[in-house]
């Protein structure tokens, strides 16, 4: 389990979170909603401690991390996986050394060990056939993939993923939640997910917050999200025409 | 304020790129690679610079020979203090400076954009070490060896242009740059090399290290760190030579 408590986060004048709390829990997948620049990205990185917070702490399994001290945050963030928005994939790398690249880093197994490790997270994303290939010449959603297998390589605790659809098609946006979801309950992981895409919500999330300028505006899950009273959760939700249609039918879960 | 806290920056990046970086099996991966994109993708370059460089400032000193009192040898002297006691280190540099520190900013900053450095720092690894370490180390290997191998091509370029013109037979000109031959003039310009490749790869590590944006932020980024680099060249040439000289 993930705690955040009270995190606030500003840079220099500019206040972009405040006071945010919320808890993460195990093998379900926690989503981040909200519109472009209402700082979904600063919390993620807040958390996973890119960002130091300017007041609050997170609890990772009862753990602080704002207070560990610099071994503790190394042990906390060798348990962490995540996926960034453009995938960033090492570009001097191919596919199968970019998945290796954790497991050379951290583990003393032997090459041939590390190659059949990356094999297997390739194969679980679903992707056998693109190991000596490098990022440049791969498409958007095997990117995504490649992230993901690197991303579990270390078999984390902790998955977050900023923005997992973000430039893809919409049948392929489908196959990478999917995937995010699987992996969620195989490993039972702590799941993040940052996204403004409504699709996402109602496919995979089980446990939402929407974050609006900042502050987190409501929690629930994606029964509660069609009767929320919050004003600016259901101008967000019901921005798309296609999901007023869906309100206005009474469209069933 | 502004410069101090650049500066201040600065250190404090470089003070992690020298912390023992964890546990970096890639450190002599890395290595290897820089030493081949620095090295040998600049041979080229730092040759044909320097024969020119060296036959332009023969082809000047004899020139302006004009008193029949001064030994035409001279011009082989002047040519071969010239080009090691400056051209070779600080031409050399300037140019690497464009070249490497163009090309440094340009990859790190571009890592930083597409959040790799992140990436680097979230898998716990000391991303300051890992990226900026093997570049100023293949740096520190390399330029001196390619300052060496441009004070050599000078001097050539020098006789090849005295001689081929027939402003100087060849024996006059390799009187000259036998003459009065100072190792400690070789060892000064080597200092200078060294700082010099720290300055490029530093800077140019730093200024990409913290660029935020996007492409065009990456591409004034690159350019600002060749100006920092050639301005701070051209500084610690003026301090060191003072220091080393006088
Ligand atoms: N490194 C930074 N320095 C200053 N401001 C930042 C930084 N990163 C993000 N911001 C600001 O924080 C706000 C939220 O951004 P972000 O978290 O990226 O939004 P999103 O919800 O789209 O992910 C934006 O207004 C942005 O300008
Ligand atoms: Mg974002």
């Amino acid at each position: 389990m993930i705690e955040i408590k009270h995190l606030s986060k500003s840079f220099g004048e500019n206040q972009v979170l405040h006071q945010i709390d919320a808890a993460f829990e195990e093998g379900k997948t926690n989503l981040i909603i909200g519109q472009s620049g209402s700082g979904k990205t600063v919390l993620m990185k807040c958390v996973v401690g890119l960002f130091e917070p300017t007041e609050g702490d997170v609890l990772y399994s009862g753990r602080s991390f704002t207070q560990a001290s610099f071994n503790e945050k190394r042990n906390i963030r060798k348990e962490i996986g995540m996926v960034f928005q453009g995938g960033a994939l090492f570009d001097s790398m191919t596919v199968e050394e970019n998945v290796a690249f954790p497991l050379r880093m951290f583990t003393k197994e032997s090459r041939s060990e590390v190659m059949d490790r990356a094999d297997l997270c390739l194969k679980r994303v679903n992707l056998p056939k693109a190991h000596k290939l490098f990022p440049s010449e791969i498409s958007g959603g095997m990117k995504k993939r490649v992230a993901i297998a690197r991303a579990i390589a270390l078999n984390p605790k902790y998955l977050f993923f900023d923005e997992p659809n973000s430039g893809l098609d919409p049948r392929t946006s489908i196959l990478i939640d999917n995937l995010i979801q699987e992996i969620t309950q195989e490993y039972q992981t702590v799941t993040v997910i940052n996204t403004h895409d409504m699709n996402s919500v109602m496919e995979i999330g089980d446990k939402i917050f929407y974050i609006h300028k900042g502050h987190k505006h409501w929690q629930g899950d994606r029964v509660g999200i069609w009767e929320s009273p919050n004003k600016e959760l259901t101008d967000f939700v019901f921005a798309t025409r296609l999901m007023r249609d869906i309100r206005s039918k009474n469209f069933k879960l | 304020m502004n410069y101090l806290e650049n500066f201040g920056q600065y250190c404090l990046l470089m003070f992690r790129a020298f912390r023992q970086p964890g546990r970096n099996r890639f450190f002599r991966e890395q290595l290897v690679r820089e030493i081949d994109s620095l090295g040998v993708g600049s041979v080229g370059i730092i040759a044909i610079i320097s024969l020119f460089m060296g036959a332009v400032i023969a082809i000047q000193m004899a020139a302006n020979i004009e008193s029949p009192l001064i030994p035409m040898y001279t011009v082989g002297y002047a040519t071969r203090e010239s080009v090691i006691l400056e051209f070779s280190s600080t031409v050399i540099a300037l140019i690497l400076a464009g070249k490497v520190g163009s090309n440094i900013a340009s990859e790190i900053g571009t890592m930083r954009v597409s959040e790799q450095i992140d990436a680097l720092e979230i898998m716990g690894v000391n991303s300051a070490g890992y990226l900026i370490l093997p570049k100023i180390t293949a740096a520190l290997l390399i330029i001196p060896i390619l300052t060496l191998m441009s004070m050599f091509l000078g001097v050539w370029g020098g006789f090849f242009a005295c001689t081929l013109t027939g402003l100087l037979d060849s024996p006059t000109y390799i009187q000259g740059i036998t003459l009065d031959f100072r190792p400690y003039h070789l060892v000064y310009s080597l200092i200078k090399s060294l700082v010099f490749a720290f300055i490029i790869t530093s800077v140019a590590s730093f200024r990409g290290y913290y660029v935020r944006g996007g492409s065009r932020e990456v591409g004034q980024t690159s350019t600002r760190a060749v100006v920092n680099a050639s301005i701070s060249i051209l500084l610690w040439n003026l301090i060191l030579t003072r220091l080393l000289l006088l």
